[in-house]
């Protein structure tokens, strides 16, 4: 929300589109499905709105996009995901599980060890998360040790058997789908049962800025995530976009990759209107095809094929200070694949990442 | 872990035979999307006895002759097929049914839906032909088994032997021989129906 409103200021202040500034009209779903659909309906009946922006949560998501989708609209969608999915009137700008899982299973099978358990909040991304790394693990010749799920909104003692398993089983890696509140209390109850987390990590995608915000440095330290972006990239382009981030919300307002996706997809529709001449979204989802936008993160475009986003995948690990310091960036910029299947085991990761895919070749 | 099926997917044949409208092309870019070797066939006719993994056809009854020619040109060696339908009149079911459909979508064809139906026609095909196969090998191991209590039956009457006997002997004989005892038993029968002919001859 925070980042589309400075994208909006950016853009207004530097003149709008077509000479028009940018007005936002915000509702808020509470992250609730059936709240979603009908905050839609509204903006799309009462204010005749047709370019939406956001969702966090898949379900929202899901119940939002048949009413854009019967009225014609296009909804700009900021979050990784689980992947499967491809609508006409959506714009995918977070990660598909080829753009981090594939990467993250990789760094951890090469520099971590290849016993890995999984635990994650019961939902759709979490169970959808663990099949691919479970595929991925295999595939590398490691092995899943165990696999638990604790309430969307856990709380503390719901880990308390999860640690137990850990310590039992002495993984290499945890891998979290834990979201939300419950994962800082799940790094908190990790480090008082006193793992070492440079020997057995927690790995995870969701585990940003915002959820390190809530725990202890000393609870952070050593775990590992998978993003496009990181508030510490370090590049001129992130640096300037995470300083005007905090100049206008604050120095401790953490900013996570979801943010920087919301940012650089608000750039991307302004410039597709822009070029499009108008908000039409069939001509600016034409439009979207065509341009390139410089995000913090690198130059990012949307896949005609698919509508997702051409990503840069990196992995960092979090310092003494609670701050992600990237450990792996090999400087690619990789195509989405949506329904990426994993082949059988043996077949390296890599190999599938790079798979030629042609959606229009005859 | 990931269902077989869907590993499969990558490099799957599927030939969409349908008209070269919007909805057509739309269908064949979401298959590919999804990772099929999609192509698409149109008019019907060249879709004939083609060899694929899976058909996407368009159902619609001013097509039913075309329709009815192109299901049957595939004889016993059905294909998966998922029809496409504008229509639930019973006339549009009953070509539904008569294609042999493994599932159905529905116009508007629209993306959500299209894997889904994908994935359970080509289980209920693979759960057939597992089926019939099983069949044809029941099939066989029957005809074998009233071959062999022929043939027991040949050898006890001729012989004089127990029906036990009748068994150690067809036994015996199809080791030494080094063939089925369901092998033997076919030439003692023919072996029987021979001397029989002439017998009668005679």
């Amino acid at each position: 929300m925070n980042a589309s409103r400075l994208a909006i200021d950016e853009i207004n202040q530097a003149g709008g589109i077509l000479g028009l500034p940018i007005e936002a009209i915000v509702g808020d779903s509470a992250s609730n499905p059936h709240r979603a659909r009908i905050v839609a309906e509204q903006m799309i009946l009462r204010h005749g709105l047709r370019l939406l922006f956001g969702c966090y949560m898949s379900s929202t998501r899901k119940a939002v996009l048949p009413v854009i989708e019967a009225h014609r609209g296009l909804l700009f969608y900021p979050t990784l995901y689980e992947g499967f999915e491809y609508s006409d009137r959506c714009i995918y700008t977070g990660a598909a599980p080829n753009q981090n899982a594939l990467q993250l299973a990789r760094f951890l099978l090469e520099r971590q060890g290849s016993r890995v358990l999984m635990v994650g909040s019961d939902y759709v991304f979490p169970h959808e998360s663990n099949r691919v790394m479970a595929d991925l693990v295999e595939q590398g010749l490691g092995k899943i040790v165990g696999e638990f799920y604790v309430p969307l909104h856990a709380e503390s003692s719901d880990f308390d058997h999860v640690i137990a398993e850990i310590r039992r089983t002495e993984p290499d890696v945890v891998f979290s789908t834990v979201v939300g509140h419950a994962t800082a209390l799940f790094y908190e109850a990790y480090r008082r049962a006193g793992f070492d987390p440079y020997r057995q990590p927690i790995a995870s995608l969701t585990t940003s800025e915002a959820e390190v915000a809530a725990m202890t440095p000393e609870a952070a330290e050593g775990h590992i995530t998978a993003a496009p972006f990181f508030e510490r990239l370090g590049t001129p382009a992130a640096d300037r976009f995470v300083a005007s981030y905090k100049a206008r919300f604050g120095p401790d307002a953490p900013v996570t990759a979801s943010a920087e996706a919301a940012y650089f997809q608000m750039h991307l529709a302004a410039l597709a209107l822009q070029h499009a001449g108008t908000d039409r979204p069939d001509q600016v989802i034409a439009s979207l095809h065509d341009i390139e936008f410089a995000a913090p993160q690198g130059r990012v475009r949307i896949d005609p094929g698919n509508n997702h986003c051409f990503l840069w995948p990196r992995v960092a690990r979090l310092n003494a200070y609670g701050r992600f310091q990237v450990v792996w960036d090999p400087g690619v910029r990789l195509k989405p694949d949506p329904y990426c299947i994993l082949q059988r085991p043996g077949e390296s990761p890599g190999v599938v990442a790079a798979a030629p895919y042609h959606p229009f070749a005859q | 872990m990931t269902i077989e099926i869907l590993r499969d997917l990558r490099g799957m044949r599927v030939q969409v035979v349908h008209p070269p409208d919007t909805e057509g092309v739309a269908l064949i870019e979401h298959l590919r999307r999804i990772g099929c070797q999609a192509e698409a066939i149109w008019p019907m006719e060249d879709a004939h006895g083609v060899a694929t993994d899976v058909f996407f056809v368009a159902v619609d009854h001013d097509r039913r002759h075309a329709i009815q020619q192109f299901a049957r040109s595939f004889g016993v060696n059905a294909p998966t097929l998922i029809a496409v339908v504008g229509y639930e009149d019973p006339s549009t079911l009953q070509l539904v049914l008569e294609a042999g459909a493994h599932a159905v979508i529905e116009r508007p064809i629209r993306p959500f839906g299209v894997l889904t139906q994908l994935i359970v026609a080509r289980n209920l095909w693979l759960q057939q032909r597992e089926a019939r196969q099983q069949l044809q090998k029941l099939e066989r191991k029957l005809a074998g088994q009233q071959n062999v209590q022929r043939a027991k039956l040949i050898l006890m009457g001729t012989q004089g032997l127990t029906e036990e006997e009748a068994h150690r002997t067809l036994r015996r004989r199809a080791m030494s021989k080094r063939m089925a005892v369901e092998e033997l038993a076919v030439s003692i029968i023919s072996a029987d129906d021979l001397l029989r002919s002439r017998t009668a001859l005679r």
